[in-house]
């Protein structure tokens, strides 16, 4: 009995392992790995022949590589190296281009293939019969037969698994797990948000691989034996199974589903009499039957599983309440409208610069700016960024000398941008390189911000957009009209990246931006929104918001292991922002709301906020009133103008004219995906050929 | 399949790769007609099922069921392809369909199909048991032609998937449901707001291409010899690369990626170990999902 209970307690603990790592890849970050028992089987395998004498030596019956006798815990690090490495061939699989459900059958495949494989080639890892008498680990010095050493051994396992769990939970609820969370609601959109997909999907395989494998060199040392018919590609079935079971998204879920599908099915089937009447197989197949039943029972009476994902609520207000400054909102591009007068004012002092209608470029720049030394100074030294860093025009240390920010960043950057100066490596390089094109040429109000020369798309021989060439200058509240079909929103897709184009060029600030990817473009300030609602349905409207702002020290997996006190500043200050930005559009109230629960209106708003606290410097938005109240539809407008008139550029798709006549100067008209014509509303109006296309189109 | 290993030993390389190009025509064959009606199945219904397999193997022991009652099993293949429209039918209105209305995402879906493939194939094993069995059944005479050696069994599987693939090119081309078929794939609202019933073509496609899967059960049995209820697991891997290889959702893709994965399996046979046959085929459809997933005759995105 004793030994029936430790076997279990050893058996729940690598299947929870298990389950965690693919939660984490699965729930959390929604990469499908259908070829999961793929890592857990390379860890076995390596556990087993880092402890395994050479094959030689151990009666000659079985044939392997490696046998390096290697002593404890060697052959468990090795298996959860070789996990995380074997990942690394799939990321090719999981990037941006393919779809999901294929990379999945990719990954399925690849499981199938490589069990086949490895099934056939005895030579590699005795084929077919497997390995077995794999030394348990310290066997030398104790006796692997005592319950001493079976407990102790089902001691370090539970552990191990623990260890495993509060890892995967540091990543989780880190600002770094929210963007995890957020590619696993909407991809695109993550992308265009500055978030590198490949990276996180990487970083997510090569995790799940080296948790798989560290459980799969756990099981290895315990039962000493490992072959082809122990992993199977069905295994991966059940371990999805008790993750959706035990509830995606939830680690604590994984964990249950962990013992109630792979281990409660072994210990259920235990307890059927056998019987020599029944067919020999009968019990195992309805065993599988049953997992399937399972899978697809859940997946439709209760897809978020026995424990659902937990909302992460956000305390609103308490550590900047009634402070009237948060510093971060003050220096975003959306100030309240007491704080815009207490920052003009000093920007004006500093520059004497007349140009105060367009606060921007120079005369508003230098402030955010100048800000960021102090900011890097002492990022960890105080909790309370909100209160402690308002904006310091005096300030105006090296840093900002060399920030090439000096164009039209202006009045977006924010106190947590420039933490990224001394932050970990994954903040956006392009933005911060001293002698950029963009450092070079700080945007003249009226200059040239976004440039599209001979830009053209085609869908298998359908040319969507031609030939196109016009600017958005510095700014400017640009109109983008046009009939259904005229290639709007492809064109705006080309220019923030999401698109490739089939031919032409796209300049941002001077800089030749049409071979980077969507989130490199975002990251240099260019953030675009999304015609279709394109919210993250299951993060709250504040992780929304906290979703999209760059240079979280806690924004990368590095940040994210070192911890809470590593990033606590930033978060707190992306809060004070992320606040101010929903008390201006009056969603305060709604801060700690599923997204996906809100109206459409009020998604709508979620989405500019959002591509706000993204800290644009040019802003391209699809329709951003579509189905919007008129009257919300009104505020909205008023609020881009005001953006304009604090430095921003934007460039809208629209399709109500009145709209154009109310904000947008100027306006381009497109047609059958060329640009017809360009100027004010007035002129426009009194060229035939525009009213007529729109009218007829 | 049978593999090379049905070749007496010492032939010469030529005889050797003649006789594998003639297991490599029979597995196209099969193949052909799996794979179709796979990418017809996604391409107008959106649903990845990857219990396509557990169906077709369904369908075999259908087959199987009525060939040891007594009966030829030439009577057991409509047999077959009766019960799998009918499964196929079933398993998307009672299982695809309300997840689909529900707005369940791709992902979903796959892991869903992932499900039936348990509960089909596994629900096959438990009524069938664990062993491998085979057709009581004739080869036919042996024809021969410079080298080229084929039973009447293996040239009547090639004919039979000659015959459905022209008859897929007839429908697809010349009948109304054929072309509605097709603009369902290609646009399904747009398909609907032309006043086409969308739904009954997904369901006529359901049928349609269950009687294909049942059909591509029943011969892939006759040539496989011997199969159990998981026989077919590893024969997905091929219709996946097939379809792939065309590009999903492209009828004429999937007989194309049929062709070259059927023969490129079998003849790289000759070079490599027969048990490392199927790594072609895997290679080929990894290299399809990494550089382009659109297929061969896809559009380049």
């Amino acid at each position: 009995m004793t030994f029936y209970t430790i076997n279990l307690l050893i058996y729940a603990a690598v299947d929870a392992m298990a389950c965690l790592g693919l939660s984490q890849q699965f729930g959390i970050a929604g990469v499908t790995n259908f070829g999961f028992i793929i890592f857990q089987a390379a860890g076995g395998y390596a556990a087993a022949i880092l402890a395994m004498p050479p094959q030689t030596a151990n009666g000659g019956f079985q044939t392997y590589i490696g046998g390096w006798n290697l002593p404890f815990p060697v052959p468990w690090i090795g298996a959860a190296v070789v996990g995380g490495v074997i990942a690394l061939p799939f990321t090719f699989l999981v990037g941006r281009r393919l779809r999901g459900d294929f990379a999945a059958v990719g990954l399925l495949v690849t499981a199938v293939l490589l069990n086949l494989v490895v099934t056939n080639y005895r030579p590699l890892l005795n084929g077919d019969a497997g390995l077995s008498l794999i030394p348990q680990p310290l066997q030398g010095q104790y006796n692997p037969a005592t319950a001493s050493y079976q407990w102790v051994f089902a001691g370090i396992a539970i552990l191990l698994c623990l260890g495993v769990y509060l890892f995967v939970r540091r990543i989780t609820e880190s600002p770094y797990g929210r963007s995890l969370r957020a590619m696993r609601d909407n991809d695109l959109v993550a992308d265009s948000l500055g978030k590198s997909l490949l990276s996180m999907r990487t970083v997510m395989l090569v995790v799940g691989g080296a948790i798989a494998g560290l459980s799969g060199g756990v099981l290895v040392s315990y039962i000493t034996t490992w072959s082809p018919a122990a992993w199977g590609y069905a295994e991966t079935v059940v371990l999805f199974a008790a993750v959706i079971i035990g509830g995606a998204g939830n680690h604590a879920g994984a964990v249950l589903g962990a013992i109630l599908v792979p281990v409660g099915f072994e210990e259920v089937t235990r307890f059927i009499p056998t019987s020599n009447s029944l067919p020999p197989n009968l019990i195992p197949s309805l065993e599988w039957v049953a997992i399937g039943l399972l899978i697809v029972i859940f997946l439709w009476v209760r897809p978020q599983g026995i424990l659902p994902e937990r909302k992460r609520v956000i305390r609103v207000g308490a550590p900047v309440a009634g402070d009237g400054a948060p510093a971060g909102g003050g220096t975003a591009g959306w100030p309240t409208t007491s704080e815009a007068a207490s920052v003009v004012p000093e920007t004006r002092a500093e520059s004497g610069d007349g140009g105060e209608r367009y606060a921007r470029g120079s005369p508003h720049h230098p402030s955010p700016a100048a800000a960021a030394p102090s900011v890097a100074a002492s990022p960890d030294a105080d909790g309370d960024f909100g209160t402690s860093h308002p904006p310091a025009p005096a300030a105006a240390a090296p840093s900002a000398a060399t920030s090439p920010d000096a164009g039209g960043q202006a009045g977006v950057l924010s106190a947590t941008h420039s933490a990224e100066v001394v932050g970990d490596g994954g903040s956006p390089s392009a933005r911060s390189s001293p002698g950029s094109p963009a450092a070079a040429r700080p945007d003249r109000p009226g200059g040239v911000v976004l440039e599209a020369v001979g830009v053209s798309r085609e869908f298998g021989g359908v040319r969507a957009v031609r030939d196109v060439s016009f600017s958005v200058r510095a700014g400017t509240l640009t109109g983008l009209i046009g009939p259904n079909g005229a290639g709007k929103s492809t064109l705006l897709a080309m220019l923030a990246g999401t698109l490739p184009v089939s031919s032409g060029t796209v300049l941002y600030r001077g800089q030749d931006v049409t071979g980077l990817p969507a989130f490199r473009r975002a990251r240099l300030g260019l953030v675009r929104t999304f015609q279709l609602a394109s919210e993250f349905k299951r993060l709250t409207v504040m992780e929304n918001l906290l979703s999209a702002v760059p240079g979280n020290r806690g924004d990368s997996f590095r940040g994210a292991v070192r911890g809470r006190r590593y990033w606590r500043a930033d978060e707190t200050a992306a809060i004070a922002r992320a606040e101010g930005m929903l008390e201006r559009f009056g969603l305060e109230g709604f801060a700690n709301d599923y997204a996906g629960d809100l109206s459409g209106g009020q998604r709508r708003l979620v989405e500019i906020m959002r591509a706000l606290m993204a800290e644009p410097s040019m802003l391209l938005l699809d329709e951003p009133m579509a189905g919007v109240h008129p009257n919300l539809a009104r505020r909205i407008g008023d609020q881009l103008v005001a953006l304009c008139a604090e430095g921003m550029t934007i460039l809208m798709v629209e399709h109500e004219l009145a709209i154009m006549d109310e904000f947008c100067d100027p306006v381009v008209v497109m047609a059958e995906g060329s640009v017809l014509a360009e100027g004010t509303m007035a002129q426009l109006r009194a060229r035939s050929e525009v009213v007529e296309a729109y009218l007829v189109g | 399949m049978p593999g090379p290993g049905a070749v007496p030993p010492g032939a010469a390389p030529v005889t050797l790769f003649l006789a594998s190009l003639g297991f490599g025509l029979v597995t196209a064959s099969v193949l052909a007609i799996a794979a179709v009606g796979f990418t017809l199945q996604f391409g107008v219904t959106d649903v990845l099922n990857l219990a396509y397999g557990a169906i077709m193997i369904f369908g075999a022991f259908v087959a199987y069921a009525v060939n040891s009652a007594g009966y030829s099993v030439w009577l057991g293949l409509p047999a077959a392809v009766i019960a799998c429209a009918l499964l196929s039918t079933l398993v998307n209105s009672g299982v695809y369909a309300p997840f689909q209305r529900r707005g369940a995402s791709p992902i979903t879906m796959v892991i869903v199909s992932l499900g039936m493939t348990l509960i089909i194939e596994f629900g096959v094993q438990a009524v069938a048991g664990g062993v491998a069995v085979s057709y009581t059944m004739g080869q036919g005479p042996t024809f021969a032609a410079g080298g080229l050696t084929l039973t009447g069994l293996q040239l009547g599987i090639i004919a039979t998937s000659v015959a459905v693939m022209a008859g897929v090119h007839v429908l697809l081309r010349y009948t109304k449901l054929g072309k509605a078929m097709r603009a369902t794939a290609a646009n399904r609202t747009l398909a609907r707001n032309c006043g086409i019933r969308t739904g009954r073509v997904i369901s006529a496609t359901w049928a349609l291409t269950g009687a294909l899967c049942g059909l591509a059960g029943v011969v892939f049995a006759m040539d496989a010899g011997s199969f159990d209820a998981t026989s077919t697991d590893l024969f997905l891997v091929l219709i996946l690369a097939a379809v792939f290889l065309g590009g999903p959702g492209q009828a004429y893709g999937a007989m194309l990626g049929a062709v070259i994965i059927g023969i490129a399996t079998e003849v790289s046979a000759v070079f490599i170990p027969a048990d490392y046959k199927y790594v072609i085929a895997f290679v080929a459809l990894l290299v399809m999902l990494g550089v382009r997933p659109t297929g061969l005759l896809g559009e380049r995105t």
